[in-house]
């Protein structure tokens, strides 16, 4: 029965590519946007994976990292005396304006570190040594920023290397190390320097901590120890895991931020919602079409006696399998933007596995949905009237 | 034809069953890309030496606090006899200004000296010349023979003559005094220790102007063989100092050096923060109790007066548990 089906299907080829055309269409944009969209949440959360801290310490009414209200430098000794921090550290961040040798402008995420721990440094150095941050005006750049701050970005000669130079607020900073670093949601690329040299690098106001960054105690939960540093000191204490349900990591709250203050969810979800449309329009059309056509067969197998659900099962077949097979298709579809994605940086692509598993069931849907209708039409169908024609 | 449709199908099938793997490739590829979850920093920052502790900035002085040695007068300095690290006992003369003018005066004022000095010898050269010229008139027996108008012209010219000795000897006194008090005067153009001590710092060499600036002393005094901790603790933790409480500190920049601090007493009085950490601009955001510590300078390695300490102090927590 299932091969009766699948030759019924195969046979007919302009169909078949319709149906295939459809799903594949329908999957690679659900997929693809709803990875670019992710990928862009990601972003925003940067700096919560360049500066892998435990525990974030902000203003009590922050709410996302990219956007910080400044506090004082004692708040660090007061995140230090509450009993379940092991270490707390400063942590400048900032967008500040790179000079480069010809003159032009660009934007930077600036991170200020403690000198002695060097804690909030980057997790990867590719190329020079963390320790050389102690050296007068010197800074960590990320690979982004080789080629963004370079002279001329097309030209590989130009590539910022260790010993170039630059000027960040008129003030120079000279390259001694590059690292892996996630890019920002605003494009800049990272630069790390120890704290009070961000200091001489950022204008000067009355308050420059952008947040305390910490860690419980030996035997504390990250939980437990945010927590207490929030009744301790009164200050908002974010734990850095990862997005999730949990409101008192950063990277939801941050992520939350994004997605009620800017148009970024309405634009992606609406193409998505479009993807799913499209999908079900030219599946189902053709499918139905497919079912008109191959009508006078299912009749003669219904007048022969097959029952109607041996009759829908065949149906759900066809569908499953275009469905699957169309679903391959905008996978690999999908897996090629992927790759350039990946390979240059940008456009963003995150594709966590929620996202093609319910991209297959909507694609399913779909194909059930059609089997729905063909499934209507043939049970309306008499088996007499095949004799009838 | 059928060729067409064995490609389209098999071709389709084959593509479907890629595209599940290279999605697969992408996700672990993606995996690998993430950056290392968060872990300790390359160096283990400061641990607590206790459970419940106020962690405070510190600066280390000398014990018995810095001596910034004062002017007595704004001046050029002439010579400085100090080194930095030298040890200076108790009035030890430390630099000398520049004493010209006073020697000037001190040689008017010799002259003067020798001028009063001459004049009492001139003066009772007088008296004697007017005391013999009395004693002769007195000493004639006929009263008739001399005047009673000139023997008692002689008697005044002779007291006159005695108070203008008088005067001379006050001439003579007033220029010594005068000559006692430039010497003073110069003494106290050489700027001498205090106490007891080492120099921390010497901001001024021979030649140089020195005023008398409060933030920029011309040398520093201290006694650097024992070190005091003056750690800046925040208003909002203040309430959880007590007297006695026992404190360690941890050098910033390298947390492997740590010392056991000696409690000695908290300032009673509340003062502004001023930023200790670095900044040019000098921000006054918060104020800040401040307890002294002292400490033994460790041999190995070496303490310098004016760095930043880390310090921990124990002390219990107020804000009760949930």
């Amino acid at each position: 029965m299932t091969g009766l089906a699948l030759k019924m299907l195969f046979g007919d080829t302009a169909k078949y590519v319709m149906l295939i055309a459809g799903l594949f269409f329908a999957t690679f944009l659900i997929v693809q946007q709803a990875s670019v969209f992710c990928g862009l949440m990601l972003w925003t959360t940067a700096t919560l994976k360049n500066v892998a801290a435990p525990i974030f310490v902000v203003e009590e009414r922050v709410e996302q990292i990219n956007e910080t209200n400044p506090m004082r430098d004692t708040d660090v000794d007061r995140v230090r005396s509450v009993s379940s921090v092991r270490w707390a550290m400063p942590l400048y961040s900032g967008i500040q304006r790179v000079r480069l040798s010809d003159g032009s402008f660009k934007t930077v995420q600036l991170v200020g570190i403690d000198a002695a721990s060097l804690a909030g440094a980057p997790g990867r150095m590719v190329e020079g040594r963390l320790e050389d941050l102690r050296l007068p005006n010197t800074v960590v750049i990320d690979q982004l920023a080789t080629t963004r701050l370079a002279s001329n970005p097309k030209d590989p000669s130009t590539k910022i290397k260790i010993g170039d130079r630059f000027e960040i607020n008129d003030v120079e900073a000279r390259v001694v190390g590059i690292c892996e670093a996630m890019r920002s949601f605003t494009g800049g690329p990272y630069v790390w320097t120890t704290y009070e040299r961000a200091l001489q690098y950022t204008p000067p106001s009355r308050k420059m901590l952008s947040a305390v960054i910490a860690a419980p105690v030996k035997g504390m939960s990250v939980e437990e120890a945010a927590a207490d540093i929030e009744r301790t000191t009164g200050l908002r204490a974010y734990v850095n895991h990862t997005f999730g349900k949990d409101t008192k990591d950063f990277n939801t709250s941050t992520v939350w931020w994004y997605i009620r203050n800017t148009g970024i969810p309405i634009s992606f979800g609406t193409t998505v919602i479009i993807g799913f449309i499209v999908g079900v329009a030219i599946a189902c059309q053709t499918f139905y079409a497919f079912v008109l056509d191959n009508l006078k067969h299912l009749g003669a197998l219904k007048a022969m006696g097959m029952s109607n659900v041996k009759l829908s099962m065949m149906l759900l077949v066809q569908a499953f399998t275009i469905g699957i097979i169309g679903f391959g298709l905008g996978l690999l579809a999908t897996s090629g933007f992927a790759m350039g994605a990946l390979k240059n940086g940008q456009p963003p692509f995150f594709m966590p596995w929620q996202i093609p598993v319910c991209a297959f069931v909507a694609v399913q849907l779909i194909c059930m949905l059609a089997a729905l209708l063909g499934i209507i039409r043939l049970s309306l169908y008499e088996p007499a009237m095949v004799f009838r024609a | 034809m059928i060729l067409i449709t064995k490609l389209v199908r098999y071709g389709s099938i084959a593509a479907a069953i890629v595209g599940f793997y290279a999605i697969f490739m992408i996700s672990r590829t993606q995996a690998a890309r993430q950056l290392p979850t968060s872990s300790d920093p390359p160096i283990i920052p400061p641990q607590k030496p206790y459970v419940e502790a106020v962690a405070a900035t510190g600066i280390l002085e000398a014990l018995s606090e810095n001596v910034a040695i004062g002017m007595p007068s704004p001046g050029l300095v002439s010579s400085v006899w100090v080194k930095v690290n030298d040890l200076v006992k108790k009035d030890q003369p430390l630099l000398a200004l520049d004493n010209r003018d006073l020697l000037a005066e001190q040689l008017s004022t010799r002259a003067q000296h020798e001028i009063a000095r001459a004049q009492i010898t001139v003066s009772e050269a007088q008296l004697a010349k007017l005391t013999s010229q009395l004693a002769r008139l007195t000493a004639v027996a006929d009263s008739r023979a001399v005047s009673l108008d000139d023997l008692e012209n002689r008697k005044q010219d002779v007291a006159i003559s005695q108070a203008q000795l008088v005067s001379a000897k006050a001439q003579l006194a007033a220029t010594e005094s005068s000559l006692k008090r430039i010497d003073l005067l110069i003494d106290r153009l050489t700027v001498r220790a205090p106490r007891d001590g080492s120099i921390i710092q010497v901001n001024v060499r021979s030649g140089e102007y020195a005023a008398n600036t409060p933030k920029n002393p011309a040398m520093i005094l201290g006694d650097i063989d024992k070190l005091q901790v003056r750690a800046d603790i925040d208003e909002q933790n203040a309430s959880r100092i007590r007297p006695g409480q026992a404190a360690h500190g941890y050098l910033k920049g390298d947390p492997t050096v740590t010392f056991p601090l000696e409690f000695i007493r908290v300032e009673p009085y509340v003062i502004p923060k001023t930023s200790l950490t670095g900044s040019s601009t000098e921000r006054v955001d918060t104020r800040v109790l401040q307890v002294i510590y002292s400490l033994t300078r460790p041999s190995d390695p070496p303490l310098y007066v004016g760095q930043q300490v880390d310090v921990f102090i124990e002390a219990p927590d107020h804000h009760p548990k949930p």
